[in-house]
């Protein structure tokens, strides 16, 4: 009986499973994992990207909401649109980004699909990239029905390390390095550093000659020589000798370093790191000549950029794509570029616009397809691309055709990261359709030239279109059934504390006759089980309703009211909505974290007394909105 | 011929071909088979069998994999950690990572064969979203190093994931039942309002339109039908071929009825509406038909008492589906509720964040303090023995141990060699024979498998369960006294002082006694570990966060000496790169060094700056609280990669309040509403700028 070893043995479940749920496509798109993640592939890569017009692409993530309300609603600003996105990327991780360089020359879209496996592994052993991460079950299944292999993921996934923590990384490393650049040191030579001075010269001096005599006398032969290293005790650094002279700070190492300058050209000063940071050591290594000193400085600088290619991983691709600067299409942008600034770049910011900001750094073009859809007109609720795609397809025969210049045989895992190429097939189609599409040479969005221009860094997920740019800050559209209306921010209710279960027409019947303001048109609906929004049509009566609710419940007009606040409803402003996002209160049901926030605020201006809350008002009422009612 | 042994089904078949020849054969030759896994698509059999096993077992060994133990760095458990501090970091731990494999392994003691009979199950598990419930969906962290670990030895993720059992706890099942009732309730109340439906207007043309067609579509089929029962002939002989398909004429309960295919669930409602406005006999069901997919139904009803008992045998069936479904969605709980019926010696191997986890996941929230934990859990479990605790404080074991690891492994390589060499070669020369133990699995028997692998549950499981097999004979435990009648190994005189012990933690610092919930000392060999620590006095601790982040802690040391004397400070504890625990000589230095830190933060004058505090307090955002307020960050759900983060957020609020309003007052208000946002965010920022914090295998101090 030949018996397999336990680890084949549990693999061999698993692929079986893995095969069960393929689709099949024609696509090729070329699978990177840790083990043919390597120099080859980044530089094709490269090539590829410099010469596309466009990158797109998509992202395999372990979770996306984790309740109803936490999606994006029409009703959100960008900050808190912002926000919402910035609580899914901080907590949940990526665990397959697709990217796809491609070139539209209509009715031919060249895409040279790559899909890369990730995996957050600790290959420094320093609790980076990430110490932990959240996993949605719900995402995990929906993954695991198409196919998805967490096993590979997981042993074979590559690994990087964000910007930041690279440079978090490079401080702490204990590789000695060489001294890059010295700044004056301000204050002058006391006695003390004068005599420290002295006294490393001498010693340098001494280890020096001693160097040379070895040096010199070439006849010696090597047992000798290894005899006498024993004696003067040098050691070597990259078959140099070198001698290490130990400093108490970082100035001390500064004027090793100056005096080394001046002593001799051809010693080369290496600082060797501290555990804590700082400099614990000055080494000096010895060359014989200029060239010398040239070529172990190269050599170190190629030690250097292995090393941080190591650390990188797969980062190398986003920095790649970045030093190219050609225009980002993505889907989602919103959630996809949250995502890759937190795992890639560094932690997201508290505020969109330091978000943009900081995102433009590196990407100073991001298109959403969803925007050009938006434009088109589509129908309401379209976001699944494959819909989209054949939605078109009926309406606008516009023929594309995608066309992949990979060759060979289909790789045996060819079912992830399909996504990406939909995505640039999508954008293709819709630039024919709105007649953006570019000539041949002609994408240069950066040149500001391009209609495309126009289409780009708009994140509001549910703002459509770049001409809602803000120009009339005092209002915000509102859509109904039949409709467009605009309303401000502050004839925004929320109403939260009624009887679970009751229904959008239920609560509005309740509403009409507890006061006046509800005799005017006014609107509800739920935004998710616990909590609804109730849009005034009349400016002001908000404030009269709110009021109300709070101040004048003894008021014999509103009995009914009162009985409903005796129930448990509540009712808050906008701002009420908007402290809660931002004190990240993002609890399962709305209408727990609106309690939180209600609290808080209370707190504050029990503790300020100023006036915080007409300062936030103001801010609110400033900002500008879309709602998009139907959508909720 | 390799290949077959993988195919479950096969090798089972094969082995029951093989046991029924050689069923009287005393003792069957060495086989190795593999570990039963049981996923969603074997669970019922598999429960069924166990059901039998676990009734006739004298103890069950468990074992648990989870997706990590650490949600950050500083939740690590520390020396410096007090006993309710303890409990709290693995009610953190378990609150938020999730079990992913349950080893259950079912020992029974064969006085005939003069051996036990092992039955390892190992059960993957995922939190599957089974019911609908609209609510949140169930979200889990995983530790990066643990799925690493995980990974190393061969765990299954696809199989988890795909194949795992869900489970709902006995909370959740209350829950769902609850919200079934109430919908029902609903339901039958809507049913009664005639009223309700007819409150939408038809705004639409295209609605109107429709309402009016299908108004007379079932006029037409109500009228042939009373047409038919008069003059069995041909019925609704002018109906057009498409609207034959959509109006299907069926029974429903013993009644004709129409079904309704192809409509959208718009013009359903429509179709419902028109149905209660128009036809007093005629009602529109939705029920719930094969797969899951809802049919709808006009059924057409003699008399409105007709009408009423349709009604209540709808909702009735309704209700009972749904219940079925509840009831299929307990899943794994089944096991659990199945080990505390029984109430059986449950064993582990340092098992109480395992236990934990088994409270949480399938009986209810974990109550805020250990005591509580302690009691409640002793209802369902009465009696856990935990192996680890057995063989550090067995003088008897320890002798036998020979002072090596008490992990897993290595403990079963001691202890249980019979089984990892081979075949049992009777009493090796000194030592005393050792327990023999046969595992059986679908009808097949070994005596010497060990086809698992390390750290899987099942396996994991299996191997505690020798262990204490082994122990028990170490320790004098007659197995044949009480034949033929249960071991009863429970209350076992020479288990008495080990049972119903669990180290707190995943260290093995503090023991607590699961009857009293009262802490032990630990004795055995990690007592000079603990005189060390004993002496802590936490109303002595100082917690310290956010100082300047080059500072040392003998440097922290010495700034605090030169203030409060030379002999002021007992030990500086780094609990991460942003903070420390500083254990000072005397209560009263705590609320000096508190008060002094207000007072220098308060002035802006020279003195306060070339104060001693002052290089501790140095960028103006350092942190200092008591040890009851580490207490309470620790039992706050928030956690971030550092300390400092998580205590800003709990201990921040007060502390932004203060400072909020110096904002206030400087800035005339016009920056008021940045100044609110930088606030709050302050102490949300960084999840990434990670310090080196030594990343150890989590599970080397768990197994």
């Amino acid at each position: 009986m030949v018996a397999l070893p336990p680890p084949l043995r549990r693999r061999f479940f698993c692929t079986q499973a893995a095969k069960a749920s393929r689709n099949h496509f024609s696509w090729t798109v070329k699978q990177v994992k840790k083990s043919n993640f390597t120099a080859d592939i980044v530089e094709e890569i490269k090539t590829q990207v410099s010469a596309s017009d466009f990158v797109a692409v998509s992202l395999q993530k372990t979770g996306s909401f984790a309740a109803p309300w936490h999606r994006p609603s029409p009703f959100d600003t960008p900050d808190i649109a912002y926000l919402k996105a910035k609580y899914a990327a901080d907590r949940f991780q990526v665990l397959q980004l697709a990217i796809c360089p491609f070139s539209i020359r209509a009715p031919t879209v060249t895409a040279c699909p790559y899909n890369f496996h990730l995996f957050p592994r600790d290959e420094m052993k320093t609790g980076m990239p990430s110490y932990s991460f959240s996993c949605q079950s719900s995402s995990l299944v929906a993954m695991a029905r198409d196919g998805f292999d967490f096993n590979a993921c997981i042993t074979d996934g590559i690994s990087y390390l964000s910007r930041e923590q690279e440079s978090l990384v490079k401080t702490r490393s204990e590789r000695p390095r060489p001294v890059s650049d010295l700044g004056e040191s301000a204050s002058p030579l006391s006695v003390a550093d004068s005599i420290f001075v002295e006294r490393v010269k001498s010693r340098v001096k001494h280890w020096k000659n001693a160097c040379q005599d070895s040096g010199s006398n070439t006849k010696e032969e090597s047992l000798v020589k290894a005899l006498r290293r024993l004696i003067v005790t040098t050691e070597q650094f990259e078959s140099r000798p070198c001698m290490n002279i130990d400093v108490c700070s970082d100035r001390q190492a500064h004027l090793v370093v100056k005096m080394l300058q001046k002593f001799d050209e051809n010693l080369v000063p290496l600082m060797v790191p501290a555990k804590g940071g700082g400099t614990q050591a000055v080494r000096v290594v010895s060359t014989t000549s200029k060239e010398d000193r040239d070529l172990l400085l190269k050599k170190l600088q190629n030690d250097e950029d292995e090393a941080n290619k190591n650390i990188r991983g797969f980062r190398e691709v986003i920095d790649l794509i970045s030093a190219s600067q050609k225009p980002i299409v993505s889907h989602n942008s919103l959630n996809d570029l949250t995502f890759i600034h937190s795992k890639f770049l560094g932690p997201l910011p508290p505020s969109v616009e330091e978000f943009m900001e900081s995102l433009h750094h590196v990407f100073p073009h991001v298109i959403d397809v969803n925007h050009l859809i938006q434009e088109i007109g589509l129908p309401k609720r379209v976001t699944s691309i494959p819909y989209t795609i054949s939605y078109l397809k009926h309406r606008y025969p516009v023929p594309i055709d995608v066309e992949i210049p990979f060759q060979g045989a289909a790789v045996e895992e060819e079912i992830h990261g399909h996504n990406v190429v939909s995505i640039s097939e999508l954008f293709a189609k819709l630039c024919c359709i709105l007649k953006l599409t570019p000539g041949v040479g002609e994408v240069h969005v950066e040149k500001g030239t391009s209609p495309l221009q126009v289409y780009a860094n708009t994140f509001n997920p549910l703002v459509s279109g770049p001409q809602e740019e803000p120009t009339v800050r005092e209002e915000i559209r509102v859509w109904t059934s039949s409709n467009t209306k605009k309303v401000r921010c502050d004839d925004l209710v929320f109403l939260w504390g009624f009887r679970s279960g009751t229904t959008a027409g239920e609560l509005k019947s309740l509403l009409q006759g507890s006061h006046e303001v509800f005799s005017e048109g006014f609107h509800v609906r739920l935004v998710d089980k616990s909590c609804a929004i109730v849009v005034f049509w009349r400016p002001g009566s908000s404030g009269t309703f709110l009021n109300a609710m709070t101040h004048n419940l003894s008021d014999a007009s509103s009995s009914s009211l009162r009985e409903l606040v005796s129930e448990g409803v509540r009712a808050s402003g906008y701002e009420t909505y908007d402290r809660a996002c931002r004190s990240g209160f993002w609890e399962a049901s709305l209408a727990d974290s609106l309690d939180k926030a209600a609290v808080a605020m209370a707190d504050i201006r029990v503790s300020s007394e100023s006036d915080h809350r007409t300062e936030l008002l103001d801010s609110y009422q400033k900002s500008e909105l879309m709602i998009d009612l139907d959508e909720l | 011929m390799s290949k077959k042994q993988w195919l479950p089904r096969l090798s089972c078949a094969l082995s029951r071909a093989y046991s029924s020849f050689s069923a009287s054969s005393s003792s069957p030759p060495s086989t190795s088979f593999p570990l039963k896994h049981v996923t969603k698509s074997n669970f019922e059999s598999a429960l069924a069998e166990l059901r039998a096993h676990v009734r006739a077992a004298d103890f069950v060994a468990i074992d648990l994999e989870m997706t990590g133990v650490i949600s950050a760095p500083w939740r690590e458990s520390f020396e410096f950690d007090r006993f309710d501090v303890r409990y709290l970091k693995v009610k953190d731990s378990v609150e938020k990572f999730a079990v992913v494999q349950f080893g259950v392994c079912p020992f029974r003691w064969d006085s005939q064969r003069q051996s036990f009979i092992a039955h390892p199950h190992n059960f993957f598990v995922f939190p599957r979203e089974e019911l609908l419930s609209g609510g949140p969906s169930p979200e889990f962290l995983c530790q990066t190093s643990s799925l690493d670990f995980l990974a190393k030895y061969q765990f299954d993720f696809n199989t988890c994931i795909r194949e795992g059992i869900s489970y709902l706890s006995r909370g959740q099942e209350d829950e769902a039942l609850r919200r079934l009732t109430l919908h029902c309730k609903r339901l039958s109340d809507l049913s009664k309002d005639s009223e309700d439906g007819e409150g939408t207007p038809l705004v639409n043309f295209t609605d109107v339109l429709f309402s009016k067609r299908m108004k007379d579509k079932l006029s037409e089929w109500r009228s042939g039908l009373l047409h038919s029962t008069r003059n069995a002939t041909s019925q609704c002989h002018d109906m057009s071929k498409g609207s034959k398909q959509q109006f299907q004429t069926v029974f429903f309960k013993m009644r004709p009825a129409v079904t309704l295919n192809g409509f959208t669930s718009h013009q359903l409602n429509l179709i419902r509406m028109v149905t209660k406005k128009y036809f007093k006999d005629l009602v529109f069901i939705r029920a719930s038909g094969e797969n899951s997919c809802s049919e709808q139904f006009v059924v057409y009803t003699d008399t409105e008492s007709d009408k009423a008992l349709l009604l209540t045998e709808v909702k009735n069936e309704y209700h009972r589906d749904a219940e079925k479904k509840i009831k299929a969605a307990i899943g794994v709980r089944h096991v659990i509720d199945l080990l505390s019926s029984e109430k059986k010696l449950i064993v582990g191997h340092n098992c109480f964040l395992d236990i934990a986890h088994v409270y949480s996941k399938f009986l209810g929230p974990l109550p805020c303090t250990a005591e509580e934990f302690v009691s409640s859990l002793n209802k369902h479990f009465p009696y856990i023995v935990d192996t680890k605790i057995l063989l550090n404080s067995s003088d008897v074991l320890q002798r036998r141990m020979k002072k090596a690891s008490t992990s897993l492994s290595s403990a079963y390589l001691l202890l249980c060699r019979q089984i990892t060499l081979g075949v049992d070669k009777g009493s090796d020369s000194g030592s005393s024979p050792s327990v023999k133990i046969e595992v059986e699995m679908d009808d097949t028997r070994s005596t010497d498998w060990n086809s698992g692998a390390k750290h899987e549950a099942g396996y994991d499981a299996f191997m505690t369960g020798c262990i204490f097999a082994q122990a028990c004979h170490h320790l004098g435990v007659d197995f044949n006294q009480h034949s033929p009648s249960p071991l009863n190994l429970a209350l076992n005189e020479n288990l008495q002082k080990h049972i119903n012990r669990l180290y707190l933690s995943w260290f093995n610092w503090n023991i607590i006694d699961l009857i009293t919930g009262k802490q032990i000392d630990a004795v055995g060999s990690n007592s000079s570990l603990n005189k060390r620590f004993s002496k802590i006095v936490f109303e002595n601790v100082v917690l310290i966060w956010r100082f300047p982040s080059k500072l040392k802690a003998m440097e922290i040391n010495e700034c605090l000496c030169k203030v409060f004397g030379p002999t002021s400070v007992a030990s500086v504890f780094r609990v991460d790169e942003s903070a420390v625990l500083v254990h000072f000589s005397k209560p009263e230095f705590v609320s000096d060094f508190l008060l002094l830190k207000e007072t220098l933060e308060g002035s802006n004058d020279v003195i306060s700056a070339v104060h001693p505090l002052s290089g501790i307090l140095e960028g103006g955002k350092t942190g200092a609280a008591n040890y009851e307020t580490y207490k309470e960050i620790c039992r706050s759900p928030v956690s971030m990669a550092l300390l400092a983060d998580s205590a800003d957020d709990v201990v921040g609020l007060g502390w932004r309040r203060k400072k909020m309003v110096s904002v206030g007052k400087g800035e005339s208000g016009n920056e008021g509403r940045t100044s609110v946002g930088e606030e709050v965010y302050e102490s949300s920022g960084s999840c990434l700028s990670r310090d080196v914090v030594e990343v150890e295998d989590m599970r080397a101090t768990h197994m």
